[in-house]
């Protein structure tokens, strides 16, 4: 796999290749985070596909040694944002002119191999789904897209220490309530450990 | 992996690729597993993180490779029809600016000094490039026009029955009515041409640099102003195809298609490239319109579908008493008649007094039902 660095700046230089490369590679990453932001599936298909027409078609206005992805996933954001202030069928179902995080995170259910961990992560996934839609945006972006906070801050529009806030204020209320309602069990010689 | 002896949070984790890559799918390729053993503090981490992880799934793209592939497709027609409307806007801004050039030099000629040569020579086309403005102005027959500003194709009907589907950003020049023994058009864009059956009076497509001839068929002509390429795409008949005379290299090369073939012109070198196999080329694979999809073969189809399917091809709506038609199936051949035909031969099926018309892309059908 080429690294993205050069890929983007053949991509700038012209290269169809490289750009059909780069949208090979993150097509999925950023249809799963639109589909996060927009429920309606083929309008962030047309939403991603505009992103990457832009790309091309400004590719000589481009920055140098960008991080593509985090790119990518923050200009797939600002057009779903542009499109929701837009569009009338947004407005009727949401309040707020912030993107509101659509998905709820669900279980791993055939890695789950005991009922004891099956309690512990079902308590687990309703807290993190109780989250405000902003904190399981970070962890979403944190842990399932692998962006840095400093990344995510960008993305988001805040400083970091927010974002910081954000992904950290998240597992943290997460585990009080859990360290509280539930004994902690190490079984360390059972399950997969 | 020294790194990891420092992880203190759940946090450190769960940003860990290869930590991920071990809870999700199993794969410990970094001895994760002897590593938590070794020390009880961290196998409680390490437990709490792989909960966590567990209880975060968030759904699997769908997608199979094929889909990406087929949006990564449609990305790069949006490129093209984007390139191509700043394209078209460069152009008028540029003729913009040769308008001023006009005066500048209009007025050069009235203050009587330098002749007409600079004139000419800025303004006359380049090398052999022709354009479709010159074209229309060398016909005399008086000439209707029809330009296609919208975002969807047009229907055009001519005299004789045929019918062109106008693309986007095109236009098509033609006689009102067609007289004398041949029947001739001029293209710029893009259009798609089902001619009524004539050998008496041949059509000929003026497109830049090429002339089409054909009798009676249907095929599809790409003639942008601004590209470096014509193409001609031919479904059904037979079509020729040669360079204009005005382009001067005429060696009397003429071309000709047979279904399921095209030809590229390259309008710099002015070559011909004929392509026997359509599927195999790409950027007409990507341009295939409705009309070149859908087919017309119908056995036993309701009237309904039938209408629905001319409803896609053509881009126009088709207004018809739905529950006198309701029960009414026809088997016919569709193919290789323009619309005009489609629709007289439907509505003989149908029978009785059912009749037509047509205005724009607004079609009435009257009837009382089938027979």
């Amino acid at each position: 796999m080429l690294d993205d660095f050069i890929l983007w700046n053949n991509l700038k230089n012209g290269d169809e290749r490289s750009f059909s490369l780069l949208f090979e590679k993150y097509y999925r990453d950023l249809i799963n985070y639109g589909n996060s932001l927009c429920p309606f599936a083929e309008k962030v298909q047309d939403c991603i596909q505009d992103v990457f027409a832009d790309i091309w078609l400004y590719r000589n206005s481009l920055q140098d040694n960008v991080i593509v992805k985090a790119y990518l996933l923050s200009s797939v954001r600002k057009r779903i944002a542009r499109l929701h202030e837009r569009d009338h069928v947004f407005r009727k179902t949401t309040t707020t002119d912030v993107l509101e995080f659509l998905f709820d995170f669900s279980i791993e259910n055939n890695l789950v191999e005991d009922e004891i961990t099956a309690e512990r992560v079902l308590h687990l996934n309703k807290l993190l789904n109780d989250l405000p839609g902003r904190q399981k945006e970070a962890l979403y972006l944190r842990y399932h897209q692998g962006l840095s906070v400093d990344q995510i801050a960008d993305l988001l529009d805040v400083n970091y220490q927010s974002a910081n806030n954000l992904l950290h204020r998240g597992l943290l209320s997460l585990r009080k309530e859990w360290k509280g309602s539930i004994p902690l069990l190490i079984l360390i010689s059972s399950g997969v450990l | 992996m020294q790194k990891r002896n420092n992880y203190t949070e759940i946090e450190d984790f769960l940003a860990d690729d290869s930590f991920q890559l071990w809870i999700l799918s199993k794969v410990d390729e970094q001895g994760w597993e002897e590593w938590t053993l070794e020390n009880l503090e961290r196998a409680k981490l390490v437990e709490d993180a792989r909960l966590l992880l567990l209880a975060m799934k968030v759904p699997n793209s769908k997608l199979t490779s094929n889909d990406v592939h087929e949006a990564l497709k449609e990305t790069w027609l949006k490129i093209e029809q984007r390139e191509l409307v700043s394209l078209n806007t460069l152009k008028i801004k540029k003729q913009k600016i040769q308008r001023y050039w006009i005066s500048g030099i209009a007025a050069a000629i009235l203050v009587g000094i330098f002749s007409t040569w600079f004139f000419k020579s800025n303004m006359l086309p380049q090398d052999n490039v022709v354009t479709y403005k010159e074209l229309v102005e060398e016909d005399n027959e008086g000439l209707v026009e029809q330009t296609n500003n919208t975002e969807k194709s047009q229907i055009v009907t001519l005299s004789d029955g045929s019918s062109v589907l106008l693309q986007p950003n095109s236009k098509l020049s033609y006689p009102k009515i067609f007289t004398g023994n041949e029947r001739k058009v001029y293209l710029s864009g893009e259009g798609f041409f089902e001619i009524s059956k004539n050998p008496k009076k041949p059509f000929f497509v003026y497109a830049n640099e090429i002339v089409t001839r054909v009798v009676g068929t249907s095929f599809r002509i790409k003639a942008f102003p601004d590209q470096q390429n014509v193409e001609v795409l031919v479904r059904t008949g037979k079509v020729r195809v040669k360079s204009n005379d005005l382009v001067g290299s005429d060696k009397g090369e003429e071309i000709v298609l047979l279904p399921n073939q095209a030809l590229r012109f390259a309008r710099k070198e002015l070559v011909f490239s004929k392509i026997t196999n359509i599927t195999e080329d790409p950027i007409l694979v990507n341009s295939v319109r409705n009309i070149e999809q859908l087919s017309f073969e119908f056995t036993d189809i309701p009237v309904s579908q039938i209408l629905e399917t001319i409803e896609q091809a053509y881009v126009v709506e088709i207004d018809y008493p739905k529950d006198k038609l309701k029960e009414c199936r026809l088997t016919t051949s569709l193919s290789d008649q323009p619309l005009a035909e489609k629709l007289k031969i439907i509505c003989k099926s149908i029978g009785g007094d059912t009749n037509y018309e047509m205005n724009g892309n607004q079609i009435v059908i009257t009837t009382s039902g089938c027979n």
